[in-house]
């Protein structure tokens, strides 16, 4: 896909157009928590998203580095909803394939969405362990943890699920997407 | 007894003793949280990252299953959870065509999507509103004590729902522990972020993040941190991992006020915590 449609669909979503109306002041950046992570912290985001560089907006780090803390949302003076303007990259990075491949959080959120998509609840041990397989490093890290959850009670082996979990998994495009891989 | 429709959420029944300070406070309370049949998860932010309109129809079916119910409000005791469910609201009640899309999906199996959807609100906001009074009366002088209590409100529950300055600092938890007894220390970090569900893949990123909230805490002279929210609790409680001082431990507000009202420790699931809390009487005045 091109970065003139990729603009056109960025500019068309009504959240995402007020991007337009950015004046640059920072004060999302200097709100955020995790700036000093990201490629480009938002305001610089914005500023590249409006000289045209959608496909480096796209392939950056920082949606995937938003916690929807709301804290720029917040504080914006010009009300730029730009939490949700991260969702919405997230969403066109994701349809377009361009998401960032050293960027764990993908992974993170695939793990989360496969346990959804298979039991119709999500139980942390079993998103854990599945997004184990891809980040081993991650989970040797959360071991002490495990184990003192497990003295506790709070493991939880067998997993949360609905009545039916095929009807969640058929609700949603993404669910069903996930179900039949597995 | 006041009757709720309950989205428990799925962090909720590994919770450092959530559901059993919940259910203490219901039954001392006269509270009815019945649970949504056969609820699913509302997709957090996983499903609204991933693809919209999936995050509209995993929210869209617990709507409708309190519709189902009759009810015209679904209770949360998650952040995440609250404020997933209020932006799924948001989105459709803005934009009818993707009320109509949802529905349509959930007639598919039966279940029928009304056009006014049910108000979110979370379980804190029916203890400062709805029975506040009671609270009041039912606080006991004999309990346990456990010292200065912090409130850490995380960020979902004001954001991006309240503006202005409740939406930095609110103090609604803290004006109800000061009408129980219950020492309230003043401080600014109630609602940076703990880091959520990036503190697992960023677990350097989000460390300081979290120490940041205990170092202001600790400063202000709380020697306990009370939460609202599971992912919240956990991530300061399993994330203390500096050695250097003594951990705070982090709780859940309704065990708190638990203490207040004279429930035993032991009722209010506090053994579960990773740091432990240490309670004593409160000496007769």
């Amino acid at each position: 896909m091109d970065d003139q449609h990729l603009l056109d669909q960025f500019f068309t979503h009504p959240d995402c157009r007020k991007v337009r109306s950015c004046i640059q002041c920072g004060t999302c950046s200097g709100s955020c928590p995790l700036a000093a992570e990201m490629d480009h912290a938002p305001r610089e985001l914005f500023a590249l998203i409006r000289d045209g560089e959608i496909d480096i907006a796209l392939r950056s780090n920082t949606p995937w580095y938003c916690v929807s803390c709301y804290q720029c949302m917040d504080r914006c003076p010009q009300e730029i909803p730009v939490a949700d303007i991260m969702y919405r990259l997230k969403q066109m990075a994701i349809a377009a394939g361009c998401q960032p491949r050293s960027h764990k959080l993908p992974d993170f959120y695939r793990a989360f969405a496969d346990d959804m998509g298979r039991n119709g609840r999500m139980t942390e041990t079993h998103v854990m362990a599945r997004y184990s397989l891809k980040h081993p490093m991650d989970a040797a890290a959360n071991m002490a943890t495990a184990l003192k959850l497990l003295a506790r009670g709070r493991l939880d082996l067998i997993p949360n699920r609905t009545h039916h979990p095929a009807q969640i998994a058929a609700l949603t495009t993404m669910c069903r997407k996930r179900g039949s891989d597995s | 007894m006041t009757v709720y429709a309950f989205f428990p959420g799925c962090a909720y029944q590994s919770a450092a003793g959530y559901r059993e300070s919940v259910d203490a406070l219901n039954a001392r309370l006269d509270i009815q949280l019945q649970e949504l049949d056969d609820w699913n998860c509302c997709g957090a932010t996983a499903a609204f990252s991933l693809d919209e309109p999936d995050g509209l129809a995993l929210c869209g079916r617990l709507f409708a299953l309190a519709q189902k119910e009759g009810f015209s409000r679904i209770v949360t005791v998650c952040n995440a959870c609250y404020t997933t469910l209020l932006k799924a609201r948001k989105r459709m009640e803005k934009d009818p065509q993707k009320l109509a899309a949802v529905a349509h999906t959930l007639a598919d199996q039966g279940l029928e999507l009304a056009d006014s959807l049910p108000d979110v609100r979370h379980y804190l906001d029916v203890l400062v509103a709805d029975v506040s009074d009671v609270l009041e009366k039912a606080a006991a002088d004999n309990g346990d004590t456990a010292g200065a209590v912090a409130v850490y409100y995380g960020c979902q529950y004001t954001r991006p729902w309240i503006s202005g300055p409740d939406a930095q600092r609110p103090r609604m938890l803290e004006r109800l522990f000061t009408k129980i007894g219950i020492h309230a220390v003043d401080h600014s970090a109630g609602t940076l972020c703990c880091g959520a569900s990036h503190a697992v893949p960023y677990a350097d990123a989000c460390g300081p993040m979290i120490r940041r909230i205990v170092r202001e805490i600790r400063n202000k002279g709380g020697g306990i941190i009370t939460t609202i929210c599971p992912m919240c609790q956990f991530n300061l409680d399993a994330g203390q991992t500096d050695r250097q001082t003594d951990p705070l431990p982090v709780t859940y507000f309704t065990q708190i006020i638990g203490l207040a009202l004279g429930i035993a420790p032991k009722d209010l699931g506090l053994n579960k915590l990773l740091i432990p809390l240490r309670t004593e009487k409160k000496k007769a005045s």
